[in-house]
């Protein structure tokens, strides 16, 4: 029986013959690029669009603080060019935009918090309505599902401001979401801009 | 004679196996590679020459990596590399009857076992993982054969192949379906 009993100790060690999926991942395998939309949104009936001037920071849960850093102006060029890429129309803020463009840098890496609200509810929106000239409205994200982290992100919302007042709210009606290794790096950002609107082909005037 | 023969080693046994594994069905669509890890272990009592009946359990490693794509989800959807993995982790009772007498130079056998699979469901997008634990129902036929090293040697050689099934629904996986084979060794200790 002793024999027995060592042979079972051996067998357990044995689990760790498992092949562990993080080991070998590079930065770019570890990347994942969620895209979310209004599916009763008509994205062709939006012309104009205007993008926020610098980014959110959401940091480990506190309040939003603006940024501009290289990396924040890169990311606005990209998702600049891209929605002009999809036929829509660049303009001032002040010139009544259908189309608000927020971006959104999450650094929820101290936080062990889990998010189970749906981070639509639970990250996007840090740009606050007065910065669109919509004091008092709320923003409304849908939380199609639930994602948690304790990790670094990004987060573009596209809110539509034709249809504000009839609504009395700031609909997001188009969100992308970077996540994973190297999310804040400014090398990545094309690629991932990229990837989120080529699988959003309905993004288009 | 017949006394002689019952004695040809003791009773009890357990065995070892280093065990590869190809899944079929909805596990080959989620994790398509052959698992070159996995092993299997059990103890067996022999109630008569020819019968026994024992417990066993073992380990098996799937993995597959997809390469990046783009998968809908239900309100949009997701690029991701996915890393499928699923680890298996039986644990059955066996009866085995054995063709021959012990004291033949092959000995080969039929065995069934039946019981319970712990499932360790994990869908990597990218780094972020979608995870499941749970128990099953398993049943696992299985052929083979044993080769003493000496006539009445209580270490034999032991080669086999076995089905095993699990009732198991989750995700893209529709039922648990693997024919895995096994090398290893058998030792009568008691």
């Amino acid at each position: 029986m002793m024999s027995a009993a060592v042979a079972l100790t051996t067998l357990i060690s044995l689990n760790s013959c498992r092949k562990d999926p993080l080991n070998d991942m590079t930065d770019e395998e570890s990347r994942i690029y969620i895209t979310n939309r209004d599916s009763t949104a008509n994205f062709s009936s939006y012309a104009t669009f205007s993008i926020v001037d610098s980014v959110a920071v959401a940091s480990n849960g506190t309040e939003a603080k603006r940024a501009l850093t290289d990396y924040d102006k890169q990311l606005i060029a990209a998702v600049k060019s891209a929605m002009q890429a999809r036929g829509y129309t660049l303009v001032d803020k002040a010139a009544k935009p259908q189309l608000a463009v927020n971006l959104t840098r999450i650094d929820d890496t101290y936080s062990s918090s889990y998010y189970d609200a749906g981070y639509w509810s639970g990250w996007g929106g840090y740009y606050d309505p007065f910065y669109w000239g919509y004091p008092g409205y709320g923003y409304y994200f849908p939380s199609y599902y639930t994602v948690y982290y304790k990790e670094r992100a990004v987060s573009i919302d596209l809110v539509d401001l034709k249809n504000a007042q009839a609504d009395k709210q700031l609909n997001a009606i188009w969100n992308a979401m970077f996540r994973g290794s190297g999310v804040w790096d400014s090398n990545n950002i094309n690629n991932m801009v990229s990837a989120a609107f080529a699988q959003s082909a309905y993004l288009k005037k | 004679m017949q006394a002689a023969s019952a004695q040809v080693r003791p009773p009890l046994s357990f065995n070892i196996n280093y065990s590869i594994a190809q899944p079929f069905g909805s596990v080959k669509d989620y994790s398509d590679k052959t698992s070159f890890r996995g092993w299997q272990a059990g103890l067996q009592y022999m109630i008569s020459d020819q019968i026994g009946v024992g417990i066993k359990s073992g380990f098996q490693d799937f993995y597959e990596r997809a390469p990046r794509a783009v998968y809908p989800t239900k309100g949009g959807d997701i690029s991701a590399v996915q890393t499928r993995t699923l680890q298996v982790i039986p644990a059955l009772a066996t009866v085995q009857y054995q063709f021959t007498k012990p004291d033949a130079i092959v000995i080969p056998y039929a065995s069934l076992g039946i019981g319970a699979a712990n499932m360790n469901y994990e869908k990597y997008w990218g780094e972020f993982v979608d995870k499941d634990n749970s128990w099953h129902f398993m049943v696992s036929p299985e052929l083979g054969i044993n080769i003493p090293f000496g006539k009445a040697s209580p270490l034999l050689f032991n080669a086999s192949i076995e089905y095993n099934y699990a009732s198991y629904k989750l995700a893209e996986i529709t039922n648990f379906s693997t024919l895995q084979g096994n090398i290893g060794l058998r030792w009568h200790i008691n």
